[in-house]
């Protein structure tokens, strides 16, 4: 398969089209579930179609290493190519990393204006230009409304998608009116596009249920799950 | 003379650079004895390190050689290698390993996990070495062997458990609570020497009770015993010790220590450590290929009685002869006894055999299983195999990283010729990483290696130890060709001047290898190539492999396969067909679409954070490509992916630019296209510099 196959036939077109290029204003997309699921999975599948399509990716990573994040994505491109016949991979993968980068925090070292800061310096210094940001882990639990308004007006003034992974608990039952669980409840007006993680015991896989697409809540679309084995998405 | 092997340790100290390996091994080597005063890495007495026996390290404070060295304590025996830190002298740790049964790896309280230790971690699960790891220096302001305990989880990926506490930190420091006896530990006397044992002071009781709870938990994993003495009351110190014991060698446990070899304390303890938790060499599990037998695996026993094997890990070129050090892992050996090197097959009779303790040797008579000792006067080269006259085994080989840079250097006079030789026929025998060649168009002596500071270091030996004087060019970043398209080839190669001419015709195609250098496949069918010449072919080609047609560099990466061809009765010889084979690569290189590589270095740099965008804007400029950032509290650490070429004098550079409160390590990390614009630059460079010497 040629990489712009790859593209096309991406089950995650379902969100966007492949053409949707930076004309549209920036979006903000969350990934939600119970720990464990494949939030990371989900976003460095979404950060490597966004790669794949020509866009710089950041991808900060709160509270995992360095290591730890790049073997994300290092399984995930080899699963994806080995599932999909890839021409050329080694060569697709060397020219996909250039457009990655990766920023890690511990928990508490993370904050908006630091993350603002270290990508002025990025920006200023054209070192590096992201066209979509990725924060994994970051800490929602505690009313998350603020910091994600920050976060989006930072994203805003910059140009660029973000995209979010949070954690839901089971006995937390708070849920919106769309159906977005706790802690993210009350800031599910800020999200574009939203995904809930949800096991499937009958055939053994996870979910992804799509509670709002270009702010559209529940749209009608192809459902998408997550195979097990290999985290990746796949298309019903 | 049959010894108790499961008394016997032969450990390797290895870490970051400066976080006081070679300060802990003196330490060591005084408390067994083996020395009656302590010197300091950068002492005021000017003796040094005992373990520092080269001047230049003395001067540089830094390790170069791994000196091996051999000391008891509480009726084990104990075999330490000193490795050195940098990672430009990587090959040495890599060396010291691949004979070591398990490892202190030792971290600065302050520093931490640093990029070096991640290295040399990396290393030793190669080389699946169990290991204890000693946070050091827990004296000095803002240590914190608890954090480094966790960066050793999280970084390292080790199952770090503390088995001990901190009595104060930095200048408080005390002494340490041992939690697998409960007791407080106290290091007395002018150097630490006298041990005082008493019970946990009152404010650390419940502290220490906690951890101790923390660590059995982590510990009762390995033994049923203990789980079910941990539930029933009490566990006793023996269950416990062996517990630890057997994770540590199951390499799902590192034990953690802690102290200040400096400030002498704790080191007594780390040296019961070793000898309670590190393995004996009937612990692990050594594999050599038979050669007789397709060089299938065998398994050694550690048996006196079973046939002789050992390793010659380390050359060295001393005041009395070659002395190689080699590590005995089955059979006995004594002076006199003849052995046989598995490669070359040469007989060797052992004449003298020593015990080394860094400079100074002891005689011995034999040496058994399980030791590592040394050899006089014995002509091999390291990473050989000697075995005695039954079998045919060799140790399988030792991973030896390709140079990436080579330098020039060109002897001042006719005196600094002759010694600048000498020198290098025993750094190459001694380095594996350490190679040298004459260009002959330039008629130059080039030196390859691992790094700016690797050949530093041997230049500045050449002088002071053989009083060779060389200039020095530039260095050179070491390039190759490869090919990225199949092309076909078919030549033949004609010439008819009188007498029996040459006559020989290739015919197959090349295409890209994506692992290995080189192979050769011979499809030819029919006998249209005669299969005496086959051999030439291979031979042409890969005479053609070392200058490739794009810019002079050798060629890897390339799969050669020949399907057909023609000779000639009289005509066709082994030269002619290399010749055509060497035509036939020209023909095919043009069309494969030729590149230039050039090595790409992992490069870490950490630096206050303040620095972060300074630093990042640093590698970037050298067409780094930034893999990550690692932002720690006030520090931080950037990787990058830099192409070697870009970082010469990068220290320089580095220092000024974060007022020399950042340091960079780099390794070798792959070889890629060069982009077109500076390939074309190079090779044009190269077009001038031949034309130059062509005038």
């Amino acid at each position: 398969m040629l990489k712009e196959d790859l593209i096309k036939k991406n089950p995650l077109r379902v969100l966007s089209p492949a053409d949707q290029g930076k004309t549209g204003s920036p979006k903000m997309g969350l990934v939600m579930s119970r720990a464990g699921l494949g939030k990371t999975a989900i976003l460095v599948q979404i950060a490597l179609d966004s790669m794949l399509r020509g866009n710089k990716v950041l991808h900060v990573s709160i509270g995992q290493t360095l290591d730890k994040t790049r073997l994300w994505y290092d399984d995930i491109f080899q699963d994806i190519a080995k599932t999909s016949n890839l021409d050329k991979a080694g060569a697709v993968q060397d020219e996909l990393m250039s457009q990655r980068m990766i920023m890690t925090f511990n928990e508490e070292g993370f904050s908006v204006a630091k993350l603002q800061e270290r990508m002025k310096d990025l920006i200023d210094q054209k070192i590096f230009e992201p066209d979509c940001l990725l924060v994994d882990g970051f800490d929602c639990s505690a009313a998350p409304e603020k910091v994600l308004t920050e976060m989006r007006q930072l994203v805003q003034g910059m140009n660029m998608d973000i995209w979010f992974s949070a954690v839901c608990h089971r006995d937390d039952e708070r849920v919106s009116k769309a159906g977005v669980p706790a802690p993210c409840h009350e800031a599910d007006e800020l999200f574009d596009t939203i995904i809930l993680l949800q096991p499937d015991a009958k055939k053994n896989c996870v979910g992804l249920n799509i509670i709002k697409r270009d702010g559209q809540i529940r749209p009608s679309s192809k459902s998408l799950t997550l195979d097990p084995s290999t985290l990746l998405i796949l298309e019903n | 003379m049959q010894k108790d092997l499961t008394k016997v340790r032969n450990i390797g100290i290895s870490a970051h650079i400066d976080s006081g390996k070679t300060t802990l091994t003196e330490r060591i080597l005084f408390y067994t004895d083996r020395i009656h005063a302590i010197h300091e890495v950068r002492g005021k007495d000017g003796v040094g390190a005992k373990m520092d026996s080269m001047e230049l390290e003395k001067e540089r404070g830094i390790t170069i050689q791994s000196a091996a060295t051999y000391c008891t304590w509480k009726d084990h025996s104990v075999n330490i290698i000193d490795t050195p830190g940098h990672v430009d002298f990587t090959i040495e740790v890599e060396r010291a390993l691949r004979v070591l049964d398990g490892a202190v790896l030792i971290l600065c309280s302050v520093g931490g996990v640093q990029s070096q230790s991640i290295t040399v971690n990396r290393q030793m699960s190669r080389y699946k070495v169990p290991r204890v790891v000693f946070i050091n220096k827990c004296d000095r302001t803002g240590a914190n062997p608890e954090r480094v305990a966790k960066q050793v989880r999280d970084k390292l990926g080790l199952n770090a458990v503390m088995i001990q506490l901190p009595i104060g930190l930095e200048g408080d420091l005390e002494g340490v609570i041992d939690l697998v006896k409960m007791k407080a530990i106290y290091f007395e006397g002018d150097n630490g020497e006298k041990i005082r044992e008493v019970e946990i002071p009152a404010n650390l009781l419940d502290d220490a009770a906690m951890k101790r709870e923390e660590m059995l938990d982590a510990v009762s994993m390995f033994s049923d015993e203990l789980m079910e003495a941990i539930l029933e009351g009490e566990p006793t110190e023996k269950m416990i010790m062996e517990a630890i014991r057997k994770g540590t060698l199951a390499l799902e446990l590192a034990p953690v220590l802690m102290g200040s070899a400096y400030k002498n304390k704790g080191v007594q303890l780390l040296l019961d450590a070793i000898n309670n938790y590190m393995p004996c060499p009937t612990d692990i599990k050594n594999i050599a290929l038979d050669l007789n037998n397709n060089e299938q695996e065998v398994v050694l026993s550690c048996k006196p009685e079973d046939p002789l094997i050992c390793l010659a890990f380390k050359l060295e070129d001393g005041r009395y002869g070659q002395l190689t050090y080699i590590r005995n892992y089955q059979g006995f050996m004594k002076k006199g006894d003849t052995i046989i090197n598995s490669r070359t097959g040469k007989k060797v009779k052992i004449g003298r055999l020593v015990r080394m303790h860094a400079d100074e040797m002891e005689e011995i008579e034999e040496s058994g299983a399980g030791d590592i000792v040394a050899l006089f006067g014995i002509d091999c080269a390291s990473g050989d195999t000697f075995t005695s006259s039954d079998v045919s085994y060799s140790m399988s080989s030792m991973h030896v990283p390709n140079p990436v840079i080579s330098l020039a250097i060109i002897p001042v006079d006719n005196k600094a010729q002759a010694n600048m030789s000498k020198a290098l026929n025993r750094f190459t025998k001694e380095d594996p990483t350490f190679r040298t060649y004459v260009d002959h168009e330039t008629n130059e002596t080039i030196i390859t290696g691992m790094g700016e500071l690797h050949l530093d270091v041997y230049i500045e030996r050449m002088k002071r130890e053989y009083g060779a004087e060389v200039k020095v060019g530039a260095p050179q970043v070491a390039y190759r060709e490869t090919i990225t398209q199949r092309a076909e080839f078919n030549y033949a190669h004609k010439k008819q001047t009188g007498g029996s001419g040459q006559f020989g015709r290739v015919a197959g195609y090349m295409e890209p290898l994506a692992e290995g250098e080189y192979e050769f496949v011979d499809n030819i069918v029919g006998g249209s190539i005669p299969r005496e010449f086959i051999a030439s072919c291979d031979k042409g080609f890969q005479k053609s492999l070392e200058k490739g047609a794009l810019a002079e560099f050798p060629v890897s990466g390339v799969r050669c396969v020949i399907n057909d061809g023609a000779a000639h009765a009289v005509d066709s010889s082994d030269i002619a067909f290399q010749l055509a084979a060497i035509g036939a690569f020209k023909e095919g290189y043009k069309k494969a679409n030729p590149v230039l590589m050039e090595p790409i270095m992992k490069v870490a740099v950490e630096g206050p954070t303040e620095f972060q965008g300074a630093i990042m804007g640093s590698l970037n400029q050298r067409r780094g490509i930034i893999i990550g950032t690692l932002e720690e509290g006030e520090y931080t650490v950037v990787e990058a992916e830099v192409p070697l070429s870009e970082m010469f004098g990068y220290s320089t550079v580095l220092r000024s630019l974060t007022q020399g409160k950042a340091e960079f390590t780099m390794e070798f990390s792959d070889y890629k296209q060069v982009p077109k614009n500076v390939a074309e630059n190079l090779i044009e460079e190269l077009r001038k510099k031949k034309k130059e010497q062509g005038k």
